[in-house]
């Protein structure tokens, strides 16, 4: 009876055994991913700032100038790309809203960002684009990879349509959650005109036409929890300028958008508390589980070790074998 | 002998659990009807 317990023991022990490395090493990076179908928004805010009228092309300070942001996983985008490149996929159709204090449009940006959902690095399956434009991503973009590391990684930045490193500088606590702190800062950098013009008749057209550039900086803030990698709270400092001819009169340049943006505190609360339960699943797979089932396994074996041992112990010696009688056909001799 | 039938079963049955799972997968789901936001939501 012994013996056979500590033989069961013994085969749930190497199972658990087993588990630990299977679910940590083979299991989590097949299984932690970023669902295909997704729906995030983030409301940022920046007040006060300056923005440009474009009535008598002068700055003026504006109370608030929010910024909506959606992310929508797109599901038949995301196979088709997965097809095309045999990858776990997601296409993420997103959209950065600018209104006025007013609520009126100031800028409207969409664009497409393809990534693999496993490690968040950027797939050129095609359609990747910025307001229109064709790009080519080489960084990351909304989202740090899961189980971020305390290095610096490349970023996409939208405006440039360029990647450029964002770096790490720190590890924080906020609202009661570790994170990384990550900087990072475009220099002035002329940048296409939005396709989308705040007034009716003026277009990226007839501005470029004047001789008029646009050009932007920013200073980009990110607290990402490593677990998940998801950030938890964002702010730029960004600046746009219009540059040069004949739009701005006798001046040089003009201030189109000037403001410390921040993510508004009930995203910034709803953020930490998804983020919050989300990391739970990835400590699941990646420490709870695989430390547990070892931990579990070695108690096991270590059981049914002792389990053989106790039962060798009880069996009596072997007695020494008696001559068996020959039997010839059924009859001893 | 019977020890060793006894882990390669153990070894076996998490093998085989592990590969379900990670064959399983989670399900894509589907696009959701809501649309890309041009007004600013009152709430998350």
């Amino acid at each position: 009876m012994r013996r056979r317990a500590s033989l069961v023991l013994l085969a749930f022990a190497v199972f658990f055994a087993a588990l630990a490395p299977l679910l940590r090493w083979y299991a989590y990076p097949r299984l932690a991913k970023i669902p295909p179908s997704e729906y995030q928004t983030a409301v940022l805010e920046a007040g006060p700032a300056t923005l440009l009228d474009y009535g008598t092309m002068r700055p003026r300070k504006v109370s608030k100038v929010t910024i909506v942001q959606t992310l929508r996983g797109n599901v038949p985008a995301a196979e088709k790309a997965g097809k095309a490149t045999g990858r776990d996929v997601v296409v993420w159709d997103a959209l950065s809203y600018m209104a006025g204090p007013d609520g009126k449009m100031v800028s409207k940006i969409p664009e497409r960002y393809v990534f693999d959902a496993h490690s968040q690095d950027p797939v050129h399956a095609g359609g990747e684009h910025v307001d229109g434009d064709a790009v080519r991503r080489d960084g990351i973009e909304f989202k740090w990879p899961f189980l971020t590391e305390k290095r610096d990684y490349r970023y996409f930045d939208a405006q440039t349509r360029t990647s450029a490193p964002i770096h790490y500088k720190g590890t924080q606590t906020f609202r009661g959650l570790k994170v990384y702190y990550f900087e990072q800062t475009i220099p002035w950098t002329k940048v296409p005109l939005p396709k989308t013009m705040p007034v009716k008749g003026v277009t990226p057209e007839t501005v470029r036409k004047a001789g008029t550039s646009r050009w932007y900086s920013t200073k980009r803030m990110f607290w990402v929890e490593p677990t998940t990698g998801a950030p938890v709270n964002g702010q730029e400092i960004h600046r746009e300028e219009l540059r040069g001819g004949t739009l701005l009169g006798d001046r040089d340049r003009v201030t189109v958008f000037s403001g410390h943006v921040k993510m508004r505190e009930d995203f910034i609360r709803h953020t930490v508390d998804m983020v919050k339960s989300q990391r739970q699943l990835v400590l699941l797979l990646t420490a709870y589980l695989p430390w547990g089932f070892l931990i579990l396994g070695m108690a096991l074996l270590a059981l049914a070790l002792l389990l053989e041992a106790r039962g060798r112990a009880a069996r009596p010696p072997s007695a020494p074998a008696e001559p068996t009688p020959l039997s010839v056909a059924g009859r001893s001799v | 002998m019977r020890a060793l039938a006894a882990a390669a079963i153990g070894l076996a049955a998490a093998l085989a659990i592990v590969l379900t799972m990670t064959a399983i997968g989670a399900p894509s789901g589907e696009t959701s009807p809501k649309p890309l936001l041009t007004t600013v939501p009152k709430h998350p």
